[in-house]
Parts: structure tokens; C-alpha cells; sequence
């Protein structure tokens, strides 16, 4: 009876690990509007961003990273990374773009999947040397 | 010493049953890499040369297809027409990747061992440009075997 429990026990601690730990990341649908500007719009991070996700994982965008706008959605501007990639992270990885409105990031647009993913609060950007 | 020995003896015969990458460089090979068609891009798939994990080696699926698997010290490449993919390892857990492919453009697929619950598992994480082409350099050649 003991060993019944104690199987019993593990195994569902087990299937709760198995099934992960981190929490998915909350997308909703977004259509991207691509930029028609000929050269895009490049913009540089005047100073490092530290973000938190929802899902508890972290991102540093590096002071002097480079974006090239690439159009975007109904929540702001969508920029890329010029030659660098950005990932964010839950249960699965996410290429992600920024999309920032009033010099803030708000979240990611994921060109994978075609959605955004918002940010809980959001993060003032130093954005310097637009061209 | 002894005990360096059989812990080297182990290592060593661990490497050859389970496979590492055995194919040429990728500085040896690279002139052969034909240049990306119009309209398509480039995938890399690489994994650090170390024996954590190197039991561990499952199958690569880009779009449920399998083009390759995680061998140690391994690296290949496929080439796909622009669009969005997926791409994961068949292990203990499936924790996908997903992302785009421009026309032209070549991006690269780190995969290293984790440790699960049961059994190890390989994880899939873009990585930046610039450093992959760095560790691919000493990377063997190791495509699908058909």
C-alpha cells in the first residue's frame, strides 16, 4: 500500500514535470503591415534594456544593437534585429521582433506563428541615431 | 591513475557506441557548400563537441520532418523555401523553435543537452550569426543518413 502510494506520488510529480514547468507565451493573432520605406528605418538602443517575460525568463537587448523596421502591427512599430537574433522563451522558443509605440517596448511580434505576445508593463527604450 | 584511465577508457568507448560527428570540418568542406537558390534560405543545425550528453542524440524534425539529428561536435544544413518553421528534437519532451526564413537568408540552430526528468533531452535555441559561424568552423560534417 505504502509503495502504491509512493509510485502513485512520483508518477504525478513526474507527469507535472514532464508536462514543463514554464508557462506557454501568451500570443494573440496580429497581421503585419510591412514597411514600404526604401532604405528601412534602422534605429540603435542608446543603453541596454533588461526585460523581464510573462513567463518568468529574461532578455538583455544590448546597448548599440541595431533594428531595422519592418513594418507593423495594430500595437506599435515592429523592428528586427539588424545582425543578431532575438529569441523569447515559455514553454516553447520564439524568434521575436520588438513592437514599440512611444519610445516603449510593449512586446513581440513572433514572425514564426504571425502573433504578439505582450509584455506585462512596458519598457522604455533609449532609441538613438534613427536614420 | 587507474581510475583516470577506466574514466578515460569509458569516455572514450561511450564516444564511439553512441556516434559522435565523424564527418569532415567544416573549414575542410566549406568551398563545397553550393550557394543558397533563388527564393530559398538556409538552416544550420550544430552541437558543441562534448561528451554531456552524448548518449543523448535524437532526431532534428524541421516542419514534422525529419532532416538530421544531434550528434556531438555534428553540424548539417538544409535548405528551404522562404516561409515559417518549426523545429524540434524527438525527446523526452518536445520544446519547439519557431521562426522565419527569408529568401537568401541563413540562420542557425544551436542544440545541447539538457537534463529531463527521466532521460536527457536536446534543446533547440536559435543562435546569433556571428558566434555560430565561429564554433561551426571545427564542427563535423554529420548530414541524414537516407
Amino acid at each position: 500500500m505504502f509503495f502504491a502510494r509512493r509510485s502513485w506520488a512520483t508518477g504525478c510529480v513526474a507527469v507535472a514535470l514532464l508536462g514543463g514547468c514554464a508557462h506557454s507565451v501568451r500570443t494573440e493573432a496580429a497581421k503585419l503591415s510591412p514597411a514600404l520605406e526604401q532604405p528601412a528605418k534602422l534605429i540603435r538602443l542608446e543603453r541596454e534594456a533588461l526585460i523581464v517575460l510573462p513567463t518568468g525568463y529574461k532578455r538583455r537587448l544590448k546597448p548599440d544593437s541595431k533594428w531595422r523596421h519592418v513594418g507593423s502591427i495594430a500595437q506599435g512599430q515592429v523592428f528586427r534585429s539588424v545582425d543578431s537574433v532575438l529569441t523569447i522563451e515559455g514553454r516553447q522558443v520564439h524568434e521575436a521582433y520588438l513592437v514599440i509605440s512611444g519610445g516603449a517596448l510593449l512586446g513581440f511580434y513572433l514572425p514564426g506563428e504571425s502573433n504578439y505576445a505582450a509584455l506585462e508593463a512596458p519598457v522604455p527604450l533609449f532609441i538613438g541615431d534613427t536614420q | 591513475m587507474i581510475r583516470r584511465f577506466i574514466l578515460a577508457a569509458t569516455l572514450a568507448g561511450t564516444a564511439l557506441l553512441t556516434g559522435c560527428a565523424s564527418g569532415p570540418k567544416y573549414a575542410e568542406m566549406a568551398s563545397t557548400i553550393p550557394a543558397i537558390k533563388q527564393g530559398e534560405g538556409r538552416v544550420y543545425f550544430f552541437r558543441s563537441d562534448s561528451m554531456v550528453g552524448a548518449a543523448v542524440q535524437p532526431d532534428i524534425r524541421l516542419n514534422n520532418e525529419v532532416v538530421g539529428s544531434s550528434k556531438p561536435g555534428g553540424f548539417f544544413y538544409v535548405d528551404r523555401p522562404a516561409g515559417s518553421f518549426a523545429a524540434a528534437a524527438s525527446t523526452e519532451t518536445e520544446k519547439t523553435v519557431t521562426f522565419t526564413l527569408d529568401a537568401g537568408e541563413t540562420k542557425y540552430v544551436r542544440t545541447s543537452p539538457s537534463f529531463g526528468v527521466l532521460v536527457g533531452r536536446i534543446v533547440l535555441q536559435l543562435e546569433e550569426p556571428a558566434k555560430a559561424k565561429t564554433e561551426i568552423q571545427t564542427l563535423s560534417y554529420a548530414p541524414l543518413k537516407k
